[in-house]
């Protein structure tokens, strides 16, 4: 029995919170049409979320092309298909390697720090204060990061697929001696504008999903420092595994 | 002003308000008393909103809040202003920005009118020259001050207060204390305290109302409350532990 009970309150929980994450997403959806709009603070974010993760983005791409195409032209070459590594590598990191990738490293780096932010917020009772203010928490806060995620997040995937394209060039070409031209014909051989807007998409919604979650965690801490701490933690956690979630049904859709 | 029914709050299983009920009248200084964790911060809460009960009504100018929906309450909260227990001052912002801050959001003014206004309001507190700091370059009372400022920028009807004089020096107590009862006075609000500190609640009160067990277990003015003998107001005056109120 306990069992049960066990496994019951876990699935509440979890129907509990992607129902109040919704409706967050659809107060803050709805705020964005409201005016005023804060420009300011919308550019502040645009500074944090997306200007600051470039060189970490810059840095994941780089490396995650190196470490892909060292494998795929080992694997293809067997089968003496080495020059079609960059084509793989385009594919792979305009559809998911890219999106996925920004995801999640914004989210470790940008929403984590969000959530600590309004973590700290709510406890100090500076989210009360908004209130008390007669100022929506939701459109002065949530608003203007979540605009700024999803103009960010599309952005940044593009450096991140850009620098994963160099980082296989600079293995592929001068380690392996597979001829440049080769290696960008390939490329846009095996790739196409549908690949490159689907991988708009994903992005664009990894980039609500990371702000949203990050912004609920935030305004639902309690306990103090060590909430806070806790709220940051749960916050990356599932700003990740939901990027990885939304990847599938994005792309299942997408696919179709 | 504002009329409580029948209030009741609970946390989890914990019964916060059983049952309150209580009148704020208007253009005086009623204080909330009571031992710690009797709710006295969730009361101050619900009166503007921003928690909502579980059962009973509040009336604020005749309007029943606990009905009203976020953009009803919204407006109502315009007529509230409230000092925080730690001031909740935004960090992010200076003094300045901080004060400014309602005025930004609700009126349309221009930066020199802001600025007249700001200024103003930290004169009054009596502050000046720190325009430019950060709340956490300031102490104790010049927070709980800025956080004064800010409350009463938009000039409300009613001022909520969080133990306004908690944590802070016997100087600086009389000091908060007597900006509490001069912007009482001069900008003619209503005002709501929680304290612990009963020679700021004798001298500052016109109403004393007594928390205890979720209830208002006394109400009066601060003579009746010298003299009358209900053992929990005595203990609590006295500051003794030994009484009916229980500790442990």
């Amino acid at each position: 029995m306990r069992f049960f009970e066990f496994v019951g309150k876990i699935v509440l929980d979890i129907v509990h919170m992607a129902g109040r994450m919704s409706i967050l997403f659809y107060e803050t959806t709805k705020g964005i049409f409201k005016p005023p709009f804060r420009f300011r603070l919308f550019i502040k974010q645009i500074e944090f979320i997306g200007y600051k993760s470039i060189p970490i983005i810059i840095l994941t791409g780089i490396f995650t092309g190196m470490v892909f195409s060292l494998q795929s032209y080992k694997g293809l070459n067997n089968f003496g298909s080495g020059e079609m590594t960059s084509g793989l590598i385009a594919m792979a990191m305009i559809l998911e390697l890219g999106p996925v990738l920004t995801g999640i490293m914004v989210a470790a780096r940008a929403g984590s720090a969000m959530t600590a932010e309004l973590g700290t917020m709510k406890v100090t009772e500076q989210i009360d204060a908004l209130d008390a203010m007669a100022v929506d928490p939701v459109h002065y806060l949530a608003v203007p990061r979540m605009l700024a995620g999803m103009f960010s997040m599309p952005l940044l995937n593009a450096i991140c697929i850009i620098f994963g394209v160099i980082g296989g060039y600079v293995v592929v070409v001068p380690m392996m001696g597979v001829s440049s031209s080769i290696y960008f014909e390939n490329m846009v051989l095996y790739t196409n504008l549908n690949d490159i807007i689907d991988s708009i998409i994903k992005s664009f919604v990894f980039g609500i999903i990371v702000v949203i979650v990050s912004c609920y965690n935030g305004f639902n801490t309690s306990n103090g420092a060590e909430g806070v701490g806790k709220a940051t933690n749960v916050s990356v956690v599932e700003s990740a595994v939901l990027v990885c979630m939304f990847d599938y049904i994005l792309t299942s859709v997408l696919i179709l | 002003m504002i009329k409580v029914v029948n209030l009741y709050k609970k946390f989890g299983n914990h019964n916060v308000h059983n049952g309150i009920n209580l009148e704020i009248k208007k253009g005086a200084i009623t204080y909330i008393i009571g031992p710690s964790g009797t709710g006295k911060s969730v009361l101050l809460k619900q009166l503007m909103g921003l928690i909502k009960p579980d059962k009973g009504t509040i009336y604020v100018d005749g309007a029943d809040i606990t009905k009203a929906n976020k953009k009803q309450l919204l407006k109502i909260r315009y007529k509230f202003g409230m000092l925080f227990q730690n001031a909740a001052l935004f960090d992010s912002l200076t003094v300045y920005e901080n004060v400014a801050f309602p005025l930004r959001e609700h009126r349309k003014l221009s930066e020199a009118e802001t600025m007249e206004i700001v200024h103003e309001k930290l004169k009054l507190v009596g502050l000046s020259g720190v325009n430019n700091r950060f709340p956490s370059e300031l102490s104790g009372g010049m927070r709980k001050r800025v956080g004064l400022a800010r409350a009463i920028a938009l000039s409300p009807d009613i001022m909520m207060y969080d133990e306004p004089t908690t944590g802070l020096d016997p100087i600086m107590t009389d000091v908060v204390d007597d900006l509490i009862y001069t912007t009482q006075k001069e900008l003619n609000i209503t005002s709501v305290v929680i304290s612990h500190d009963i020679p700021s609640v004798l001298k500052n009160a016109d109403y004393i109302g007594m928390l205890y067990n979720g209830r208002i277990i006394q109400y009066g003015t601060p003579d009746y409350f010298k003299e009358t003998d209900n053992p929990y107001v005595r203990q609590f005056f006295s500051g003794s532990k030994d009484g009916p109120i229980k500790v442990f």
